[in-house]
């Protein structure tokens, strides 16, 4: 009995937004007479942080602090249409649509400022909470006047509304799955590289080690990627080497029903992580980001997989890589199968594929 | 300060750290009933006979619903795209899961709720089901749903999505090595720690405010005026902040019917499953079945890909057409090969329907495709960070459907994790970019792929 080390790695794409688009995001935003935003967005937030995301976005967009920002998602009387929180969208599509929101309501701040200060709406910045004359900076008025005035002196509300859609991009010829415009929006790639111990007596697997770099664009809450990257791959890890509803699948039976028999992992399966965020900015995302949190749990079990061949020589292709199925892995590689190997073929897994199970479907015949 | 790039904390950081955030089973509507369903027992049968009068008459028991009371009884998920849908809200002629609700009961308190669902009259003939995806298309197997073994209804009526690109069999001759496997992902639970819930209450004004747990306000909106035939006035859907959802949460699970029996009672209902219901009878991620065979150069090259994936959709189709074909979008995972024959079914059989789960569609095949990388890169003794960044996408190559890829970054990626991980790459790969190819980058099998318009 030993304990073997392994390494290995994966390298992946995920795209940003739906598959084939279609899914729109919109969102308005209202001054208070004091200068304090307040954002209406549909997007649901499961965690992936949106409030944050989207209040940040409209915090630089516009012009002020982040914590004039009040955010509100809280229902569809107020929030306009958002698709949804799936497909990776929410920092990117919903992004846009706050943002452009942001832009309209920055326009109409100064050009209500403009008024009060008698210069060209095009001769003014704003910044930090404060609109002031581009080639004089001492001229300047606080967010906050430019709204008190906007209700009181001039009787308008400033408000923006913004709406983002890719339109849906049919598949033009179903015989080969030809498009012709991009299918999604921004694509994000990622890497990563596993350690892991092998126990080739138990067969169990330890995931020692997990250093994963992800091109993100734009990080615009690196603490929030960090959560991202780091809860996606305990989730990653879990699919790699412990978690299956089924756990004699196909078969129906002995399901867990508790979380004290169904196998996720914990604190105590935490492997060192190690993160390096890229950023090449995505052509038309907010701020040039991209998306990444569903991506954050598909690089690990394959790199996982590698790591455990290389620590004990067996590929175990069926997840998750449970002691038995490394066992059985070893036992099968003890007793001289492997590939079958027959001119330039070299075919693993025969014995699971579909030709050794059904009879419909000829699909081997190569 | 700006606020793009600072580590801020999380808006409602502090309320869900110190358990003060309302979740939906916070809220307290007075006069609120329990809703219990009645769930199928078997993996597949036909109901002979479904009687609820004697569970109507239970102690408590303010509404008792069916199929029968349900506007619209089937909706997809993917209706608002044309597609048809096969899945009723309420059970109707037969059970094809195991935990299907056949009906529901409002009562005054869970426990009545729970004796009048035990109360309800109900006969079953069981029928033979499917589990096995690779049993799919064998002559004689059992049809789990009205539409046969496999989804019948991608464009123009076809029972795949398919993708070709290229030649395979030219890629095939041309091969040195043909080298072949089999990858399948298990089914998990998308586990969150707030189990599917909803308290749906009725105005005065004839509205119903639906707090929702949903992770798609205006979808799950869709979906409750479409089963009750109402305009989007009528509802107002509270939600925004969930405790777990990783795509289970799309599902619209419980907003309908509770929404139905509030309606019926006049009383707001609150249906919050047991841990055992979110473990036993919600939607999980898709086992997946995918057969790769690559045809390789012996220095790494990867000619062409011909793939078969199989989609254990469960029960009903619920998203799975749209997974599979997002899948097959992305069967090349962050390379480019140019020669592709892919064929990816949507098989039914009588489990739980699954859904989106965080990677949908894809999670799947970049476990598949990096593991047969790695494969590739030992049967022929090449260094894996050298054959994943020679087969790596650049700007303007092409995606399995023809797109030019804009800003692929595979390469920026591979090149970070190899220096974290004190790896030396050989000088030609270390000076690899994501640049359009040339030279020694652009052999003549990858001529034929590559987009010539302008790419920024």
């Amino acid at each position: 009995m030993a304990i073997q080390k392994g390494h290995g790695i994966a390298s992946i794409e995920y795209p940003t937004g739906m598959n084939q688009n279609g899914d729109p995001s919109q969102a308005w935003i209202k001054v208070k007479p004091d200068g304090r935003i307040d954002v209406f967005s549909g997007t649901t937030d499961i965690g992936n942080g949106s409030k944050t995301i989207q209040s940040q976005i409209v915090a630089d967009t516009i012009g002020v602090p982040y914590d004039w920002i009040t955010f509100d998602n809280s229902n569809t009387d107020s929030s306009p249409v958002c698709t949804g929180t799936f497909a990776s969208r929410a920092t990117f599509v919903a992004g846009k649509a706050v943002l452009k929101a942001a832009q309209r309501v920055r326009e109409r701040i100064l050009e209500v400022a403009g008024q009060e200060m008698e210069i060209s709406p095009d001769d003014l910045d704003l910044d930090d909470g404060d609109v002031f004359a581009k080639d004089a900076p001492t001229r300047r008025m606080s967010v906050g006047d430019v709204a008190a005035a906007a209700t009181w002196t001039y009787g308008e509300l400033i408000t923006g509304t913004g709406a983002h859609l890719n339109p849906y991009v049919p598949i033009v010829d179903s015989s080969t799955g030809e498009v012709d415009s991009p299918p999604h929006a921004a694509i994000s790639y990622a890497a990563c590289a596993a350690d892991v111990e092998v126990n080739d007596e138990t067969g169990e697997v330890r995931v020692l080690r997990l250093i994963q770099a992800y091109d993100v664009g734009r990080a615009i809450n690196p603490a929030l990627l960090e959560g991202q990257i780091e809860g996606g791959a305990m989730m990653g890890l879990g699919l790699g080497v412990l978690e299956d509803s089924y756990p004699y699948y196909p078969s129906v039976d002995n399901r867990a029903g508790d979380f004290g028999s169904y196998y996720a992992p914990s604190s105590a399966d935490l492997p060192e992580m190690v993160n390096v965020i890229i950023e090449n900015p995505s052509v038309d995302g907010p701020y040039g980001a991209k998306g990444i949190g569903e991506m954050a749990n598909n690089a690990q079990p394959a790199a996982i997989a590698t790591a455990v061949h290389d620590a004990v020589g067996v590929w175990v292709t069926e997840l998750p890589i449970t002691p038995e199925r490394v066992l059985a892995a070893l036992d099968a590689k003890s007793g001289g199968s492997g590939p079958r190997r027959e001119g330039k073929h070299v075919a693993y897994d025969e014995e699971i594929s579909i030709n050794a199970v059904g009879t419909g479907l000829a699909w081997r015949a190569d | 300060m700006k606020a793009v790039g600072a580590r801020l904390p999380r808006y409602d950081g502090v309320g869900h750290a110190t358990g003060r955030t309302a979740f939906v089973d916070d809220i307290r509507a007075h006069g609120t009933l329990w809703a219990k369903a009645l769930r199928s027992p078997h993996d597949y049968a036909t109901i002979t006979r479904l009687d609820t009068t004697a569970a109507e008459n239970m102690p408590g028991v303010r509404a008792v619903i069916t199929h029968a009371d349900v506007p619209l009884l089937e909706y997809g998920h993917l209706s608002a795209l044309g597609i048809p849908a096969d899945e009723p809200l309420l059970a109707k002629d037969e059970v094809r899961y195991k935990g299907q609700p056949i009906a529901l009961v409002a009562a005054e308190t869970t426990e009545q709720a729970a004796d009048a669902v035990a109360a309800i009259e109900v006969d079953f003939a069981p029928k033979t089901p499917l589990f096995d995806v690779r049993k799919a298309f064998d002559a004689d197997v059992s049809q789990p749903h009205h539409w046969g073994t496999v989804y019948p209804h991608f464009e123009e009526s076809m029972d795949r999505r398919q993708i070709r690109k290229g030649s395979i069999e030219k890629a095939f001759d041309d091969a040195d090595k043909i080298i072949s496997g089999v990858y399948r992902p298990a089914a998990i639970e998308q586990m969150p720690i707030e189990t599917q819930v909803c308290l749906s209450v009725p105005e005065p004004d004839g509205r119903f405010t639906i707090y929702s747990c949903t992770q798609a306000l205006y979808f799950s909106m869709g979906v409750v005026a479409a089963h009750m035939q109402i305009p989007l006035n009528r509802l107002k859907f509270v939600g925004g902040t969930v405790g777990g959802g990783f795509g289970g949460k799309v599902d619209t699970a419980t907003e309908t019917v509770c929404t139905l029996l509030a309606q019926r009672s006049g009383r707001p209902v609150k249906w919050r499953w047991t841990r055992e219901e979110e473990f036993l009878c919600s939607s999980t991620r898709a086992p997946w079945h995918m057969e790769i065979i690559d045809a390789v150069t012996d220095d790494g090259w990867i000619l062409g890909r011909k793939m078969l994936t199989l989609h254990d959709a469960g029960a009903y189709a619920r998203f799975s057409p749209y997974g599979v074909t997002k899948h097959s979008f992305h069967h090349t995972g962050a390379y480019t090969i140019p020669n592709l024959h892919f064929d990816g079914y949507v098989v039914f059989t009588n489990r739980v329907p699954t859904t989106a789960m965080r990677g949908y569609g894809v999670t799947s095949v970049s476990f598949a495709v990096e593991s047969h990388m790695s494969r590739v890169a030992e049967e022929l003794g090449i260094d894996p960070f050298e054959l994943r960044l020679k087969n790596a996408n650049r700007i303007g190559d092409t995606s399995p459907n023809g797109i030019a890829y804009t800003d692929p970054s595979t390469v920026d990626v591979l090149h970070a994790i190899s220096e974290a991980t004190g790896n030396e790459l050989a000088p030609g790969y270390a000076a690899a970019s994501r640049q359009r190819r040339a030279g020694e980058w652009l052999p003549d099998h990858l001529l034929a792929q590559i987009s010539d318009t302008e790419v920024h």
